[in-house]
């Protein structure tokens, strides 16, 4: 798989640097000698574009200034057309060039962030909101992109126009060439400030533009409510002083550039004359020639007009900054490894696991996990009772290395967690989540998802028929392959659950995890999803995260957990004769029966 | 799920529908005089712009080549005071358009807003919140940008063409009528060009929104993909996606690269076909030096004028349809309306008769067949039963949000048809299952049930509602902002005040449409007092979730497949040892054991926290 047209992805972790400049170039990597390529094309078009008032210049002093009306006329003629072919090519060439730098990094840069982010630990991102990664992927990269595509390019070119045509100027006439870059700097000046006011006032119009969006939308989503209230109203009249502010800040935006165009118009314009004049008195006076003033006129507007742009361009860049720094940080944050360990037995392990005084904190928190110490043979389940927030997921989270065990041992077949490669270790396990989480893809691949291989048809079919879904995902309008999600079929809390179960009976892993995984369930297919759940269940070591005593009975040992601590072990039949947490729950669980049955029995006599 | 396929974005239509364009005019009508005055400077500029290269000419031949320097400073002078005219008219046509294209945006979105707010319910059911969204803001911004900026240029394009030709043609005719073979031939060009990269750049905003989608997968699903080990299947099937973003995205750049050159390589022609003729022209007589050099600063800047038009022309298509689905939605007729003559009454109150309704949604899915019902006045009815079993729509019903496809409903004796939905809608209060909160304070919310209610009124409704307690424990207290959908309140808290707003509300008919969501015993103690003081007062409708609801009520209905199986008291469905008790065991035990675990969450108690 070729990830990037035929270059190596580049580690960017690599090219983080605290100089933003030496940062992008780092991340030119690879496409440096193609950009080179791009920016000397730009400076040879912008030296054909020269050449050509020069040939002018021929024209006017020494063929029809020596009236020489011949093959040199039809040569000169030819000669105009040549250099516009050359100057085309090289500017193609040089767009051609940056188009596939600015294209390259940014899908470099797409694929690694992507790459990044699914790598990233979960301490990571259970501190990082979707929308801000999100954000920094896509549009602080295309900020990126720009930057290489258009902006730097357009800034190069002033420059190189500039320069090439101020030194073509500098060699007709010196003194010319110093009064044609008098009041630039001024409209550079000006156009930096005007367009850094133009950026502050774009960016309030966009912000009122977004603050427009939300009320609609939320009277859109609030249509009921709108209706119920008969609030019409009001609605427009909230509606009404967005629309209106956003106009305000439209009209503020319309001025800035009302008054930034004519105001360089006339900067730039007086320049222009300046240099006309100065130029035309010169003529007159025989210091220089007409051919001279005619080449001298038409490179002056090169000089000019574009450094009109300069200041969008540097005000664009330094905000493309602000991207590259945005990205940067992500960029910065370690990744999970997912290789590295030594241990990685080819069978696959058998299932044996040891707590052994194992501890566990997030950064710099309170303990989450407290001396956890437990033994569990090959094959047996295990479940954890509490309530929420006593660890019980937290403690299963240890056994994939979502997270780290802060202090303590974790074995699995007698071999100390660390030393499992990652991705061997989740290869190994199985997870069925309370809320299951399906990807927007058809349901056959749904369900192939996790096998890590080729899987037939045949084995999908009867990975379904055992998690008992089979039935429903014929009725859908495409089977196996009806798509999930938005543009799809939607399922239930019940379907989804059982695509799960068939997606990790496909894995076919040694240890499993089954977080509540009957909670959220309705009756009809509560029953199915149990008889599905005990077939998964068969010869592996299985960890059952519940809060209800009869989800917990025929376990072969019950962790009752409370405040990130074991505080009873044992069996059903042990753990209901202490006093204690277990009993507890039981008596609470038992109590509500008997409520029922009591507050039936009343309103039946009554 | 069917009608999805509407709702692709069609950017592209073959042809131009003058229907459309004239009323995407009819928009600027009531700004013409914006409209004068962009095109007066407009036109004024591009004129102006013309002149000043004769102006260049003049000075090389009437003013270098004789060596007269009082002809050269009075053509500077005029030269200058040609640049200021010049720069007042620029500021002439960014004021005007701009202002043109603000104004029609705000003009269109607040059209569009209004007629809105007038659409009925089944509109809303079966188009996108995205679709609707995506009409009011993008595509009048683009309507906006035609009618100012879209036709300025074009304004400008001609006026330019036309300007350069008249010059060239006073300098030399025959020239200039050769010259203006090149622009038929550049115009064509030009346009083919511009129509393929908005093709290339219609694929990058394609790719760009489903790579978009994949990192939001990617990351909401990041847990699942660790798990499961895909990071190397996941990112192999991404880089696809970049691949062809790239290539999209490449494509567009270079032809975008490739259409100056091309254009200017045509225009290269002409400049040497001037040189040529001019050359020999000038031998003879018939041009001059100045006059060489204006022909081909003409030719030269004809780039901008005729790039300008291909532009145009090809986003025109788009703006076209833009103005296209804006109209199909401001041509949306609002299916309920008030019947001519409806009685605005005062009051609704009295008892209510479903009297043999039928209802769907699609024509051969029946929902409600041959439904009777009769609620007394001040009664509480339940409405309990299975998910898609009818519930919702009897309640979309009763507050007209639909109407009856046959049968009709009475209100106090009358057909409520025969009423305006005004009369109606504001004497019915509505509390949501997932309640809906508007950015702005708690204050502002609960005001909405009743705009001129005084700030004792809202304080009192909020009383009422059980609300007021926590709402003073928060540091602004009925001036804390509740976020965007109010979602810096918990379940809870949204709902305590969305009963405060229709408590305010002072209906006639309470309906309500219990959260599912289990919020804690405190919380839930209050919601329920909240709902007895309002139901005391109405005729209530619950679709009831929670038992305690459910044992109040004065009739519970257990609807199925649009029927009522069950109808009776609690104790009498009790005993009845029907599907009612079933689903009241089975309820009763979640209830309970839900309690016992929210009760326990840690640190957390009554979840009052913000």
């Amino acid at each position: 798989m070729s990830y990037q047209n035929g270059q190596k992805p580049l580690d960017l972790q690599k090219t983080v640097s605290n100089n933003r400049l030496q940062g992008l170039w780092r991340l030119m990597s690879g496409y440096r000698l193609i950009y080179f390529g791009a920016v000397i094309s730009l400076g040879l078009a912008a030296l054909m574009k020269t050449a050509t008032n020069y040939l002018l210049r021929f024209l006017v002093d020494d063929v029809l200034g020596e009236g020489r009306f011949d093959q040199t006329l039809l040569a000169v003629a030819l000669g105009f057309v040549a250099l516009a072919l050359v100057e085309g090519t090289f500017s193609f060439l040089s767009g051609r060039l940056a188009a596939q730098t600015s294209e390259g990094i940014a899908q470099r840069t797409r694929n690694y962030l992507f790459d990044h982010i699914q790598r990233l630990s979960f301490a990571f991102h259970d501190k990082t909101q979707t929308g801000e990664l999100i954000q920094r992927s896509t549009s602080d990269v295309d900020a990126i992109r720009r930057f290489f595509a258009t902006e730097a390019i357009g800034f190069g070119r002033i420059i190189l126009l500039f320069g090439i045509n101020f030194i073509a100027i500098y060699n007709l006439n010196a003194q010319l060439a110093l009064i044609s870059v008098i009041i630039i700097p001024f409209i550079v000046i000006m156009s930096y400030f005007f367009f850094r006011k133009i950026a502050v006032a774009y960016e309030q119009y966009q912000e009122k533009e977004a603050v427009l969006s939300n009320t609609l939308q939320e009277n859109l989503s609030g249509v009921r409510l709108v209706k119920a209230f008969a609030r019409q109203d009001y609605e427009l009249g909230k509606f009404e002083n967005n629309n209106s502010e956003r106009y305000l800040k439209g009209k503020e935006l319309v001025k800035w550039h009302s008054l930034y165009w004519p105001g360089s118009d006339i900067l730039a314009g007086g320049q222009m004359l300046l240099g006309f004049f100065v130029g035309a008195i010169m003529t007159i006076n025989g210091t220089i020639t007409l051919g001279t003033y005619m080449a001298y006129t038409g490179m002056l507007i090169w000089i000019i007009w574009p450094m009109r742009m300069l200041g969008r361009l540097i005000v664009e860049m330094s905000r493309a900054m602000v991207s590259y720094d945005r990205v940067i940080e992500l960029v910065k944050e370690d990744r999970e490894q997912l290789t590295t360990g030594s241990y990685a037995p080819a069978g696959g392990v058998r299932g044996e696991i040891f707590f052994d005084h194992v501890s566990f904190r997030y950064d710099e928190t309170d303990p989450v996990l407290e001396d956890i110490s437990f033994y569990v043979y090959p094959g047996q389940s295990i479940a954890l009772l509490g309530y929420t927030g006593s660890g019980k997921s937290s403690l299963v989270n240890l056994l994939p290395r979502f997270y780290e065990v802060t202090s303590g041992r974790l074995l699995i077949d007698n071999v100390e967690i660390e030393n499992y490669p990652r991705h061997y270790l989740r290869q190994q396990i199985g997870i069925v989540e309370q809320e299951p989480f399906l990807f927007s893809r058809t349901i056959r691949e749904n369900i192939a998802y996790s096998a890590g291989r080729a899987v037939s048809d045949n084995e999908i079919v009867e990975a379904a028929k055992a998690a008992a879904i089979h039935d429903v995902i014929l009725d859908f309008p495409n089977g196996y392959n009806t798509l999930v999600g938005e543009r799809g079929v939607t399922l239930s809390g019940g379907q989804k659950q059982r695509v799960t179960i068939a997606r990790t009976l496909l894995k076919d892993p040694r240890i499993l995890i089954l977080d509540d995984a009957t909670s959220s369930v309705d009756t009809e297919t509560e029953e199915a999803i149990r008889q599905a759940l005990n077939k998964l269940m068969e010869n592996r070591t299985t960890f059952i995260i519940a809060h209800r005593i009869q989800s917990v009975m025929k376990a072969d040992l019950i962790l009752v957990m409370d405040k990130g601590r074991i505080v009873q072990k044992g069996k059903h039949s042990d753990l209901v004769k202490q006093p204690g947490v277990y009993r507890d729950i039981f008596d609470l669980q038992a109590q509500i029966e008997v409520d029922l049955e009591n507050e039936i029995n009343e309103l039946v006599a009554a | 799920m069917t009608e999805t396929h509407e709702f692709e974005e069609e950017e592209f239509n073959t042809q131009f529908n003058g229907q459309t364009v004239k009323r995407i005019m009819a928009q600027t009508r009531p700004h013409w005089h914006m409209v004068a005055g962009f095109l007066f400077f407009i036109v004024a500029v591009a004129l102006m712009e013309s002149a000043s290269t004769f102006l260049g000419k003049l000075i090389i031949d009437d003013a270098i080549i004789p060596g007269d320097r009082q002809m050269l400073v009075r053509l500077m002078v005029l030269y200058g005071l040609l640049f200021l005219l010049q720069a007042a008219g620029v500021f002439g046509f960014i004021y005007f358009a701009g202002r043109l294209g603000e104004t029609v945006q705000y003009d269109m979105r607040k059209q569009l807003f209004e007629k809105l707010q007038t659409l009925s319910f089944s509109y809303f059911d079966r188009t996108p919140v995205g679709w609707i969204m995506s009409r009011v803001t993008s595509d009048t911004q683009r309507i906006g940008d035609l009618v100012s900026w879209g036709f300025l240029d074009v304004t400008w394009a001609v006026t330019r063409i036309f300007s350069a030709f008249i010059f060239m043609a006073i300098i030399n005719l025959q020239l200039a009528l050769i010259v203006m073979l090149v622009i038929p031939i550049l115009l064509v060009v030009a346009v083919q060009f511009k129509k393929k990269i908005l093709v290339e750049y219609r694929l990058v905003r394609k790719m760009n929104s489903k790579i978009t989608g994949a990192y939001n997968e990617n990351i909401t699903g990041v847990r699942v993909t660790k798990a499961l080990v895909r990071e190397e299947a996941n990112l192999d099937e991404f880089s696809g996606l970049t691949t062809d973003m790239y290539n999209a995205g490449y494509r567009a750049a270079w032809l975008s690269a490739l259409f100056l050159p091309v254009v200017q390589i045509i225009s290269a022609v002409a400049i040497g076909t001037i040189v040529l003729y001019g050359g020999w022209q000038v031998e003879l007589g018939g041009m001059t030096v100045g006059g060489i050099q204006a022909f081909i600063l003409y030719v030269t800047f004809m780039l901008w004028p005729v790039q300008d038009l291909a532009r145009v022309y090809a986003e025109m298509q788009n703006a076209i349809a833009s103005a296209e689905r804006v109209f199909s939605l401001s041509d949306s007729v609002a299916e309920i309306q008030d019947k001519p003559g409806a009685l605005e009454v005062d009051s609704i109150a009295g008892d209510i008769i479903f009297d043999h309704v039928e209802f769907y949604y699609e024509e051969d899915k029946p929902v409600l067949q041959d439904f009777y019902l009769h609620v007394k006045q001040g009664e509480t009815i339940a409405l309990v039963g299975p998910t898609g079993a009818g519930k919702s729509t009897i309640v979309n019903l009763l507050a007209r949000f639909y109407e009856p496809k046959g049968g009709r409903i009475l209100m106090a004796g009358r057909d409520y048809r025969d009423v305006t939905l005004h009369a109606i809608q504001s004497k019915i209060g509505v509390v949501l299952q997932t309640p809906h909160l508007f950015s702005g304070t708690i204050r502002e919310n609960i005001q909405y049930g009743r705009l001129d209610a005084s700030d004792d009124d809202i304080v009192a409704a909020a009383r009422l509602a059980g609300a007021h307690e926590f709402i003073t424990t928060l540091d602004l207290g009925y001036d804390e902002e509740v976020g965007e959908g109010g979602n810096l309140l918990s379940v809870g808290q949204k709902q305590l005040i969305s009963l405060a707003r229709a408590i305010l509300a002072d209906p006639e008919i309470f309906i309500m449409d219990e959260a599912t969501s289990s919020v804690d015993t405190l919380t839930e103690s209050l919601i329920q007092r909240g709902m007895e003081r309002i139901m005391a007062n109405c005729t209530s409708f619950i679709i009831a979730h929670r038992l305690s609801t459910i044992r109040q009520a004065d009739r519970i209905l257990v609807i199925d497949d649009g029927r009522i199986t069950e109808s009776g008291s609690h104790a009498k469905l009790i005993q009845g040892r029907g599907h009612y008790y079933e689903l009241y065991t089975r309820q009763f035990r979640e209830e309970r054991e839900a309690a016992i675990e929210a009760d326990h969450l840690p640190g957390l108690g009554p979840a009052l926290a913000t």
